[in-house]
């Protein structure tokens, strides 16, 4: 087989000249730096003829030798290993098919980069500190490193484990030598079932066991301490009539408007981001709008988010933590996955968020979807023995495998390396292809059922779906990209972008059709039977024969010890500001902060527009970098039925009270909702925990967490109707130093609204209008603010009083909703969060070019003078009422204050008592507070 | 609040000219410019690019075309790269029938992009490219809200709009457009700074020299554009401008 490259050099190279600079303001020693792409070729193909699809001569050149002169730097050529596909490989195919070129066999890309300046030991320290993945990228040193570049080998056959007799500790030892990472008592339950069953078990069957029992796919954790049902009782007490479908599918769903409904999902991808950030964030969309795609019998995404909480990305190199990442890689990486990803899905970003923390080197890599389907698709239908199992999307390949297991266990410094095969590259043209695919197969009655292929592979997908009746596979039919995957791997292998479909005998023409006119690959690879078992041959050769009600229904659950932490006990220290200066100063800690920064630089990098759906993005205003409180698409085209999405997690709340830091969470979700005009009766909720490793004291933790947002959900009669849970928030250095999570709630909430022309947004509308602060406010609250965490203190008490205060919440909620309707006196809303009033003031401000003036003589004397601005009075809300309203007609019997007016120039203006404290003119804190996270990503 | 009447356009789909509105692998802007399409007051046809290549659809039924935005083959090699190859090299003669018969094409987006690796832009030169849509000098996916002034009229996309100052999202990485003959280049639409063509970054987010947003070919009829239109075609977008664009089709079609 003949192997060929093409090096092809940009004639001007912005991606070169922007990674030159951000090079040299990092301080590598540089003059120049030039990168050219090269593309491998195999096979008999007429490589001239090929030419037009890589190079466009009018901007590139071309040549079967590298151009660049060795004498002018070293060279240093990254791409992926043998084993991995580049995601450009099936476009060069389709490519040479439309030029005509037969005889292509393979192609693979990489870079070579020279860096003009610096001596070979300091460019390889560039490519290993900026540019360099060792987990899925390999160093090129020669022209033709491989014989051939295929990812090929030959697949071992099905392994028998008998474990009759094993001890205990062989039990561990083989549980840990295969990577099953299972606890004793599976493994004895294991054991036991292959007594019954009289014959030794396979490879596969406990693969399959052990993934469909690991904490990420069984949640033990939480079913151990009755969590799940604790919350899905709320939910069922709430009985509200909006709600479709709660928790048993891959989402939730809340109906809509015109039989529609709106569904939400949100789902962590910790491990894979914390050890290989650009595939794992770049897989934790495609896994999370998957989710969406295959809810009911098929649904569509129309929103998407990325949260991220990483240790400070300005954090010294010497001070991460050995094994893990360094936060400031973590962060880019993970917006050059979420743009690589989303941008090209086609998915509206609704909320982008970057979160810190010192208990993240195991960082936290959130993404959620909000979806859509016709109500009467919502629901999945039972299979059919029978029906086909159709597997379509992307082939099936090695990578991905044991990522269940491996993401249950604790990150340590050897999981960087030990787990690379859990780590994937997305393609996100393969999933688009299928999501535009799905609604056409769907409407045309093709689905009987679908679902998306996540966690365990193909034997939890057609698995799942068939555990009532039974499925036989035949694993020879499966598409592969490696032709050395053994057959328990095809099993289990979790590779990206695909789904399965049980698809009516009668409707299979039909779907064939549609699969090939959205060119999309598909094999049947089974069908449903009604024996109860999960059957699984290649070709011949049994690989896996397990009855269902054991995979599914046996799984032991250990006992969880529960202890009660000891209580925090701590004072605030700092002084309230005295001087001009010093309050300045504590502005533009808070401006500053990373959580309160201006993040539109990553934000501005994700299409927030695409579907002509978005009414409100997560940036408004005049200067385009007001965040907003909320998300609101308009679904249905042409129609002003409003779907909303709020979002809200706070990673130092917890330090204090984990419990606490529940309830604001859900508390802050609401209120932003409710601020942009969503009534109490449309909110449903949608939670994501991310705590440690459990151990007494997190299990206390944990369940009072739950335990409150349960109550607190029945109180507000907004029901949790989709949700996930992550117990494996524990890093552990080579040192031996164990690092926990902090405890991490992200609450969102999906609301309707009827029209969305009522919604309210933040920025301040007239001058004049009076500024009314809504709700209970004690500025001698200041645990866990953003204030105190600038100056180094995490503080005491939360802002916060106790589940109970939520019925006064929800009386002010819909009193506020009330006025939205009808000649609304509101003209702009926030809800407080962090950086407490002033963040909001500043926002107003910037979103208006108009300012505020604030009189601190408003506020109750006995507070912190401080606390006044900065106190994070989560459940408050900052309305701008019209100067000609009376506020007590409005407001009347719920507290509220009048704290200041909106004011033509832009500056905040603070008075106490008449007198000057603070003028700071907008222009100059925009230019303070525009900085720290531009600098991070530069 | 149940008795309040949510806001609604009137949106009626009409009998009349029908619009092809192409759609190939990684497109992900076909509904909504299908939409706007119909809320000019045309027929919209989402025509998948598969069908056009086993023969069962001719883009020359069509009264005009529009290549949509997204990613189309995923822009491997270049933006709108391998959708460009595959139109000349399987349909160059719809294609030139498009042209010789007068008919309008628009690009938005990624649609732009492929038009000018076809080579129907800038100069209608089907199979010969004379201009690119490099990488934003940003290095950096845009998504942001634009002012655009309508700095010539003589196509038929903008006739009418001399001068008016639109306002739209962008959302691309690779809005920078570059030539080597600048008399082929005939911009449209700049991007603006207080009604002015700007290169200033971010309101020209894509540094393209002259602001250069939007350009058309020689006849006028063909017309490509890095913004998009389609999402701001209702009120509640935020702006409805992209709409003038749509509703010229209409006026041109209707005669």
């Amino acid at each position: 087989m003949a192997l060929v490259n093409v090096y092809v050099q940009f004639k001007q190279d912005p991606e070169a000249e922007n990674l030159l600079k951000a090079l040299k303001d990092a301080g590598y020693m540089l003059t120049g730096l030039r990168i050219e792409r090269v593309i491998r070729l195999e096979g008999s193909a007429d490589t001239e003829k090929l030419l037009p699809m890589f190079v466009n001569p009018l901007y590139q050149t071309s040549s079967y030798k590298s151009a660049l002169s060795e004498t002018d730097g070293p060279i240093i050529e990254i791409g992926y290993q043998r084993a991995v596909t580049d995601p450009e490989t099936p476009s060069v195919f389709d490519g040479a098919r439309a030029l005509g070129v037969d005889g292509l066999e393979w192609a693979r890309l990489s870079s070579r980069y020279q860096f003009t300046g610096a001596t070979q030991a300091e460019a390889e320290r560039i490519v290993k500190e900026n540019l360099f993945n060792s987990i899925v990228q390999t160093i090129i040193t020669s022209e033709h490193p491989w014989d051939s570049l295929r990812p090929h080998g030959v697949p071992d056959g099905v392994k028998q484990f008998p474990m009759s007799g094993l001890s205990d500790a062989e039990l561990m030892k083989l549980s840990n030598e295969n990577s099953w990472y299972a606890p004793l008592s599976q493994l004895k339950a294991l054991q036991e079932y292959e007594k019954k069953i009289g014959r030794p078990l396979t490879d596969a069957e406990i693969e399959i066991t052990v993934q469909s029992w690991s904490d990420h796919c069984y949640h033990t954790t939480w079913r151990s301490l009755k969590l799940m049902d604790r919350l899905q009782a709320a939910t069922a007490k709430i009985n509200h009539p909006a709600v479709v479908s709660v928790f048993k599918d891959n989402a939730g769903g809340m109906k809509f408007y015109e039989d529609q409904v709106i569904l939400i999902k949100g789902e962590t991808h910790n491990f894979p981001s914390a050890i290989a950030t650009f595939g794992g964030v770049a897989t934790k969309h495609g896994g999370v709008i998957r989710d969406a795609i295959g809810f009911g019998r098929g649904g569509y995404a129309i929103g998407g988010s990325t949260i991220m909480g990483t240790m400070d990305p300005r954090t010294p190199a010497a001070d991460v933590p050995s094994g893990a990442l360094h936060p400031r890689s973590i962060v880019k990486e993970s917006i050059r996955a979420t743009g690589y990803y989303c941008n090209p899905m086609g998915i509206p970003m609704m909320y982008p968020a970057f979160r810190i923390h010192p208990g993240f080197p195991k960082c936290m890599a959130l993404g959620h979807t909000m979806g859509i389907i016709p109500e009467k698709y919502a629901l999945k239908l039972d299979v059919i023995p029978g029906d086909a199992v159709v597997l379509f999307g992307g082939r099936t390949g090695r990578d991905g495998i044991h990522g269940a297991t491996a993401s249950s266990a604790a990150m340590t410094d050897e999981s960087v390396t030990k787990d690379a095969a859990a780590v994937q590259i997305g393609l996100p043209i393969t999933e688009r292809k299928f999501m535009t695919a799905v609604p056409e197969l769907r409407d045309k009655e093709c689905l009987r059922s679908i679902t998306d292929l996540g966690a365990g592979g193909i034997s939890c997908a057609a698995g799942e779906m068939g555990s009532e009746t039974g499925v036989r596979l035949d694993l020879s039919t499966v598409l592969l990209k490696d032709e050395s995957l053994a057959p328990w791997e095809i099993l289990l292998s979790e590779s990206q972008e695909r789904m399965c479909a049980a698809v009516p005998q009668e409707k299979l023409a039909e779907a064939e059709e549609i699969l090939r006119r959205y060119d999309i690959e598909y094999s049947i690879i089974g069908v449903f039977t009604d024996n109860h078992k999960l059957t699984a041959y290649h070709g011949d050769t049994l690989v896996a024969d397990m009855d269902m009600p054991f995979i599914w229904k046996a799984c032991p659950i250990e006992q969880i010890e529960v202890k009660e932490p000891a209580k925090i006990d701590r004072q605030v220290v700092r002084a309230v500001p005295s001087t001009p200066a010093e309050w300045k100063d504590a502005v533009e800690k808070v401006l500053t902060h990373f959580h309160c920064c201006d993040q539109s630089a990553a934000g501005t990098q994700f299409d927030s527009t695409v579907q002509g759906r978005t009414v409100m993005g997560p940036y408004g205003g005049k200067n385009g970098r007001m965040r907003n409180d909320a998300y609101i698409s308009a679904p249905i085209r042409g129609k002003a039925y409003g779907a909303v999405a709020t979002f809200a997690n706070n990673v130092f709340y917890g330090d204090l009270d984990p419990a606490g830091m529940a309830r604001l969470s859900v508390i802050e979700a609401i209120a932003k909702a409710v601020a942009v005009g969503v009534s109490m009766d449309d909110i449903v909720l949608c939670d994501n925990f991310y705590t440690p490793k459990i151990r007494p004291e997190v299990a206390w933790n944990l369940r009072a967490m739950v335990e409150t947002i349960s109550d607190l959900s029945e109180t507000f009669g907004a029901p949790f109707i989709s949700g996930k849970d992550s117990s494996s928030g524990t890093f552990k250095s080579d040192t031996g130093e164990i690092i926990d999570v902090p405890y991490t709630l992200v609450v969102s909430t999906t609301g309707r609204m009827q029209d969305v022309c009522k919604a309210v947004s933040k920025e301040f509308k007239k001058v004049g209008n009076r500024l009314i602060l809504l709700g209970k406010f004690d500025a001698s609250k200041l645990g866990g603010s953003v204030y105190l965490d600038a100056y180094g203190e995490r503080g005491d008490k939360l802002h916060d009083w106790g589940n109970m205060w939520a019925k006064d919440l929800a009386v002010m909620y819909r009193r506020l909703n009330g006025l939205y309707w009808n000649e609304n006196p509101i003209k702009s809303a926030s809800a407080i969060a962090e950086g407490g009033l002033m963040l909001r003031l500043f926002e107003a401000s910037i979103g208006s070019g108009l300012g505020a003036l604030v009189d601190l003589s408003a506020f109750p004397d006995e507070g912190r003078k401080d606390g006044n601005l900065f106190a994070e009075a989560v459940g408050s809300i900052l309305v701008e009422l019209d100067s000609f309203e009376d506020p007590a007609k409005h407001f009347g019997g719920l507290p509220w204050l009048e704290i200041g007016r909106v004011i033509g120039v832009p500056e905040i203006e603070i008075k106490d008592k008449g007198m000057e404290v603070l003028q700071l003119p907008i222009a100059d804190l925009v230019k303070v507070w525009e900085k720290p996270f531009a600098e991070v990503i530069r | 609040m149940s008795s309040h009447q949510p806001s609604a356009i009137n949106h009626q789909p009409s009998a009349g000219p029908v619009v092809a509105v192409l759609y190939g692998p990684g497109i992900n802007c076909q509904e909504e410019t299908a939409f706007a399409v119909e809320h000019a007051g045309l027929q919209a046809k989402v025509v998948n690019f598969h069908d056009v290549n086993e023969g069962r659809e001719n883009l020359t039924d069509y009264q005009a075309l529009i290549v949509p935005g997204g990613f189309s083959w995923g822009d491997h090699f270049g933006s709108g790269r391998i959708f460009g190859l595959h139109l000349v090299a399987r349909v160059t003669d719809q294609l030139q029938e498009l042209v010789s018969t007068g008919k309008p094409i628009l690009g938005i987006c990624n649609g732009f992009q492929i038009l000018v690796e076809t080579g129907l832009l800038p100069d209608g030169t089907v199979g010969k490219r004379l201009g690119a849509l490099l990488q934003n000098k940003s290095a950096r996916f845009e998504s942001r809200w634009v002012d655009l002034v309508v700095t010539d009229t003589k196509s038929i996309w903008t006739k009418g709009l001399e001068g008016r100052v639109l306002r739209m999202p962008v959302a691309h990485g690779e809005g920078r457009l570059y030539w080597e003959d600048k008399s082929l280049i005939r911009p449209c639409l700049c991007y603006a700074k207080d009604g002015q063509p700007t290169e200033e970054y971010p309101l020209n987010p894509a540094g393209a020299p002259g602001g250069y947003a939007g350009i058309r070919d020689k006849t006028g009829l063909i017309f490509g554009l890095m913004p998009h239109p389609e999402r701001a075609s209702l009120d509640w977008h935020g702006s409805s401008d992209g709409m003038e664009l749509f509703n010229n089709l209409a006026r041109y079609l209707k005669g």
